[in-house]
């Protein structure tokens, strides 16, 4: 009592020593932006919103990524902020479809946003409406080791068959072809996709994810197939390490290639690699013709329901969306910017990756855990993971993948 | 029955003990020895896979990383700011309870401790949903106040079945030549009793101290932001979206394992009576 007591003092002195607070309205975002990068390019840009509307103040409530993923469930019914953090495509359905989120089409509207994010368009609307603004993407591939390419004599492959024949090179000395580090699951899910991709084509890719196709198709048991190829030369017991534990396999020589995201390169060059050796391409080509698809995870901001000062959210919204802005800020987060006018910096990974994700006619990804619902992500990375462990459990994985769409997509 | 010193065994017996302990020591410290070394390894270090080598260099900058990388400073003060108060609160709720159980003779006195001792057997995870709805129906939730509440609350029914039988064990007499003298309640609590169980109190201090300080669990479900967190729950937050800087994490956890081992340090004494003292009645 008396603790609540001497708080309440304490907050009704410290509102009459600071009227000048009073006047200002604020303006809270709750974000995942943890990591230093992120954090310095949050800083700038709620520097630069305050600075053009001096009149607002942003409260920054910043918490761990992992920790957010489960936060965000109860501030947004318990203490719901002005602003938060999310992510595009499926991964905001759940929030869509209770209500926890505002519709933002207005903002889009009024900004012209269907053109200048016109890339993240279709994984931002739900239901014909915009459920928020997108800031960043980047793209995944294959990063790999020049050095150990040279030692081999390999070729780095334009197509699938190309990059196996190369395995056999790596494997005749010592080295192996593809590494990844499974424990969180993830990393799998993002060779699944772009075998899927490759093998099957975007919209195949999408219609699975949506639960439209059953996971005992012939055609999802070919991109089982094609992985299956490669499962000899891959680093052994990968789910026991951390995706990270595995960079140093590259970074050693130990392997060759790696299926990561862009924020990979921090690491590979913070183990001493660098342009000269490190190398990233685009992956290889396995159906022939079918238009080519990419993978890009785009984060975003959201106006929950509960958000007490909309009208300053959408402000907010329409400032972040900005070409100026977006490129500022992706310079700091060493990501690509999703407004079309927006420019890149001179990054020879994020070059290229702007190359491959603005010429990918077949259509962009968001990943596997954020195009299929959640229930389904964790099973079927889980059945990744097994996979790659035990290519012979393949028909149990399938049918256990199976029984769980058929449960998650009921409604 | 109790251990015998180890001047009178046998010399094999003694040589072998020499070499026994330090052994045990080493493997007993061998984690804690891999989080010191790692909160000094620069973080090329683990990109290259060097996890358990020398460090190519000392990395003292990680320990100043910490406070720039996160709100640490704040965590850290969240801490004291929850701890501090559950100490005084459950100390001093345990005190007047222990008393009234063990010196007033009342209908259901054994039922109400015994309801304060039950307390302690309920697995605190299956309150997790209700004492959230509880605070957020309070409007205490993610605040300071709620959190050291909420353990004031749960400490109180240890303490008191600690307190109750401290004072228990103190001779009745005492108590009752005060009475005979005319003494008031209030006055023999304060003026006999109080002086009386000052080690249980200090004892209670250390371990309450400790215990909440480093609780996590409640941390995680009672408090969202760096405003309200204690460093416990704080820690995570230097892992970054991608990367897990563990050479970090290992300086920031270093770091706030500091005040429970000070006070482990300064008030030793108090810490393996503490222990002892419900033990023996």
């Amino acid at each position: 009592m008396k603790l609540l007591k001497t708080a309440a003092i304490a907050a009704l002195v410290a509102g009459m020593a600071l009227p000048a607070l009073a006047q200002q309205r604020t303006l809270t975002l709750n974000t995942d932006a943890s990591d230093p990068a992120p954090k310095a390019a949050f800083d700038q840009l709620i520097k630069g919103f305050e600075a053009e509307n001096p009149d607002v103040h942003v409260v920054v409530n910043i918490f761990d990524h992992e920790g957010y993923k489960t936060a965000i469930r109860n501030f947004l019914t318990a203490d719901s902020p002005d602003l938060a953090n999310w992510y595009a495509g499926n991964r905001m359905a759940p929030f869509v479809k209770s209500g926890q989120f505002m519709d933002v089409s207005d903002v889009w509207q009024e900004n012209g946003l269907k053109d200048s994010l016109a890339p993240a368009l279709s994984s931002m609307t739900i239901d014909g409406k915009q459920w928020g603004v997108p800031y960043t993407y980047y793209q995944w591939g294959i990063y790999y080791n020049k050095d150990v390419y040279k030692k081999v004599g390999a070729e780095v492959p334009k197509t699938w068959d190309e990059f196996i024949s190369n395995c056999k090179k790596f494997k005749a000395a010592g080295i192996d072809c593809l590494t990844t580090g499974t424990k969180a699951l993830w990393p799998a899910a993002g060779i699944f996709d772009y075998l899927d991709l490759r093998t099957n084509g975007y919209d195949f890719h999408m219609k699975l994810t949506n639960g439209e196709i059953p996971w005992t198709d012939d055609r999802v048991r070919k991109v089982f197939a094609e992985w299956a190829k490669v499962l000899p030369y891959t680093t052994p017991n990968v789910s026991a390490i951390d995706w990270q534990d595995a960079v140093s396999n590259i970074v050693q020589g130990k392997a060759a290639n790696y299926v990561m995201g862009n924020f990979a390169v921090a690491t590979f060059k913070d183990g001493g690699m660098t342009n000269d050796t490190l190398g990233f391409m685009d992956f290889p080509e396995i159906t022939p013709g079918i238009p080519r698809a990419e993978e890009a995870p785009t984060d975003t901001i959201h106006i929950p329901a509960g958000a007490k000062n909309v009208a300053d959210a959408k402000k907010f919204l329409a400032y972040v969306a900005r070409a100026d802005v977006q490129t500022k800020m992706n310079e700091t987060l060493g990501q690509l910017p999703i407004n079309v006018q927006s420019t890149v910096g001179d990054d020879p990974y994020l070059q290229a990756g702007f190359k491959i994700l603005s010429t990918a006619d077949g259509g962009i990804a968001q990943f596997f855990d954020r195009d299929a619902p959640a229930a389904m992500a964790k099973a079927g990375m889980e059945g990744f993971q097994e996979f790659m462990a035990y290519p012979d459990h393949l028909d149990a994985i399938l049918e256990r993948l199976e029984k769980m769409r058929k449960r998650v997509y009921k409604n | 029955m109790f251990p015998r010193p180890i001047q009178t065994m046998s010399p094999a017996a003694r040589t072998a003990y020499k070499i026994a302990l330090p052994v045990m020591l080493i493997l007993w410290l061998l984690p804690l020895l891999g989080v010191a070394m790692t909160s000094l390894r620069p973080s090329s270090d683990l990109a290259q896979g060097n996890y358990f080598g020398m460090p190519s260099y000392l990395a003292f900058s990680n320990y100043l990383d910490v406070f720039r990388n996160s709100p640490f400073a704040s965590y850290m003060l969240n801490s004291f700011r929850v701890t501090i108060p559950t100490m005084i609160g459950a100390v001093a709720l345990s005190c007047l309870t222990g008393y009234a159980l063990a010196v007033y003779k009342f209908k259901g006195n054994l039922l109400i401790f015994f309801i304060f001792v039950a307390g302690n057997f309920v697995p605190f995870q299956i309150l997790m949903v209700p004492v959230r709805d509880l605070t957020v129906k309070m409007g205490l939730y993610d605040t300071i106040t709620g959190l050291a509440l909420f353990h004031i609350a749960f400490q109180t029914g240890f303490c008191t079945l600690f307190m109750r039988n401290f004072i228990k064990a103190l001779p009745r007499e005492l108590i009752e030549a005060a009475r005979v003298e005319g003494v008031g309640e209030w006055q023999i609590f304060w003026h006999i009793v109080l002086p009386l169980v000052r080690p249980a109190i200090a004892a209670l201090s250390v371990l309450i101290f400790t215990f909440i300080w480093n609780d996590y669990f409640w941390a995680t479900v009672l408090t969202t932001g760096a405003d309200t967190q204690p460093i416990t729950a704080g820690l995570q937050s230097l892992n970054g979206q991608w990367v897990a800087a563990w050479q970090l994490v290992s300086a920031g956890s270093i770091l706030a394992a500091l005040p429970p081992v000070a006070m482990f340090f300064l008030m030793q004494k108090h810490f393996i009576a503490g222990l002892t003292l419900g033990a023996v009645k």
